[in-house]
């Protein structure tokens, strides 16, 4: 079980130990996540008196959007150093790597989550910090950074990739953020209809999630 | 050389000839049917004549979207790059064909439901459909003809885009709906629509896949002119350097 795990594990603990002393990288994706809150709690409240019903929709563009920031650099970085290549050519299968920087990026989106929702909880004076809302920002952070982080390996060897992760990933995502913002809804008591939104939630969480494992040692296949 | 290709290239030859004037004569026959042979839709009026290229168009583009999967699929599996060709070639047809059924669709709507846009179950998944294939074009674009790598990792984008479109169909349908119901394609149960309109749609079915047949050609066909031009430079230089 160690032999086929351990070397995922290995790749977690490189990616969060690079993430920790470099912790720029991160604690800019967390600072563009913070900012973004804080100017649509501003933007809104200009606009409307009440802003709690906008509050899901205002969480999950942020997650997506930071983790979209975060993802792409974390890449950046390993095909600037090369360590990509290098860690392809160890004997280690495609499969690990993958699932080692995944976790990875899963573990470090997370914490930046929660913070986010420990500021909107102040910011729009809505109890975010339920066993609910928690499912619900892992299953929807699982399914998209799996993706994200798919994408960003690919679109690191290609100009302008900046520009090109959010435009490929958000629209794979729409169903994803769908799931997410109704089921984060439902869980406010926002309106939302009766459908099963954390189903459809977990739904393209774990079609992302898979197609990710399944074509990510196609896409880097030399 | 197989019997199977020769036979292949030679029908593909034949196309030349015989596509452009189907093309031609369909889609004037089209245009004249729509506007001239169809009667007026009483309730809607002439804006309902939209519908002979609205609907045709979206299905040539489920066509050419096909096309995509499937040619990415062989890019994966064969690594050969007239695959590639193929896939943007369809894939530039299927986005050219979604904006169109997207832009006649917002010109029937501001008359029939008083909005250009509303964020109706059909008219979002065809929004993202029309979203992830502009995406892949632009992916492929950014790198180099003849990098196999990048036309990986755009065939794995391709195959990630159709399978991603059942998943958004049956979310938006979740979300909302407001289209009119189907009226053409409805099991074995007659089509809702008179004679009249019914021959110009089947005109009109033929005039859209026929172009959208000959669009994709040619744009496989410059996509593999181009790699082609390029291999040849990259052997030049090299001749040159040497």
């Amino acid at each position: 079980m160690s032999d086929t795990v351990g070397p995922a594990m290995a790749v977690v603990m490189k990616d969060l130990r690079l993430a920790w002393r470099d912790r720029a990288g991160w604690a800019s994706a967390g600072a563009f996540a913070t900012i973004a809150v804080l100017v649509y709690s501003f933007a809104f409240d200009l606009a409307t008196g009440d802003i709690r019903p906008l509050l899901p929709g205002v969480l999950w563009t942020t997650f997506l959007f930071a983790g979209i920031f975060a993802g792409g650099q974390s890449f950046a970085r390993e095909s600037e150093e090369g360590t990509f290549d290098a860690l392809l050519l160890s004997p280690v299968s495609p499969t690990m790597v993958y699932l080692g920087k995944a976790a990875a990026n899963i573990i470090a989106m997370l914490v930046i989550e929660f913070l986010q929702l420990g500021l909107a909880t102040i910011l729009f004076d809505t109890n975010l910090v339920s066993l609910e809302l928690l499912v619900i920002v892992f299953l929807g952070t699982v399914g998209s950074v799996s993706l994200t982080t798919l994408l960003s390996t690919m679109s690191a060897s290609m100009r302008g990739r900046a520009m090109l992760l959010p435009v490929m990933a958000l629209p794979l995502l729409v169903p994803l953020l769908i799931g997410a913002v109704r089921a984060t809804g439902a869980a406010l008591n926002v309106e939302v209809g009766a459908a099963p939104w954390t189903l459809l939630l977990a739904v393209a969480a774990l079609w992302s999630a898979a197609l990710s494992v399944l074509l990510f040692p196609i896409a880097v296949e030399r | 050389m197989s019997a199977l290709t020769s036979t292949l290239q030679r029908l593909y030859g034949f196309w030349w000839i015989v596509l452009p004037p189907i093309v031609g004569s369909a889609v004037m026959a089209m245009i004249i049917g729509s506007i001239v042979v169809a009667p007026r839709e009483i309730i809607e009026g002439d804006v309902q004549r939209l519908l002979y290229i609205h609907f045709p168009s979206i299905l040539a583009a489920y066509g050419a979207f096909g096309v995509v999967f499937l040619a990415s699929l062989v890019v994966l599996w064969k690594r050969d790059l007239r695959w590639d060709a193929v896939a943007r070639g369809a894939a530039t047809v299927g986005v050219l064909f979604t904006g169109l059924t997207l832009a006649t669709g917002a010109l029937w709507g501001k008359p029939i439901w008083g909005v250009y846009w509303t964020w109706d179950a059909r008219l979002t998944s065809t929004l993202v459909l029309f979203l992830i294939y502009a995406a892949y074009l632009l992916a492929r674009s950014m790198a180099d003809e003849l990098d196999e790598q990048a036309a990986r990792f755009a065939a794995v984008f391709a195959v990630l885009g159709a399978l991603d479109i059942p998943l958004v169909m049956f979310s938006v349908t979740w979300w909302r709906t407001l289209h009119p119901q189907p009226i053409v394609m409805r099991g074995l149960e007659r089509p809702a629509l008179p004679p009249e309109m019914l021959l110009v749609l089947m005109i009109a079915f033929l005039g859209i896949g026929a172009l959208a047949l000959w669009l994709g050609i040619l744009r496989t066909e410059a996509e593999w002119l181009a790699k082609r031009t390029a291999t040849l430079r990259a052997k030049i230089d090299r001749h040159e350097g040497a």
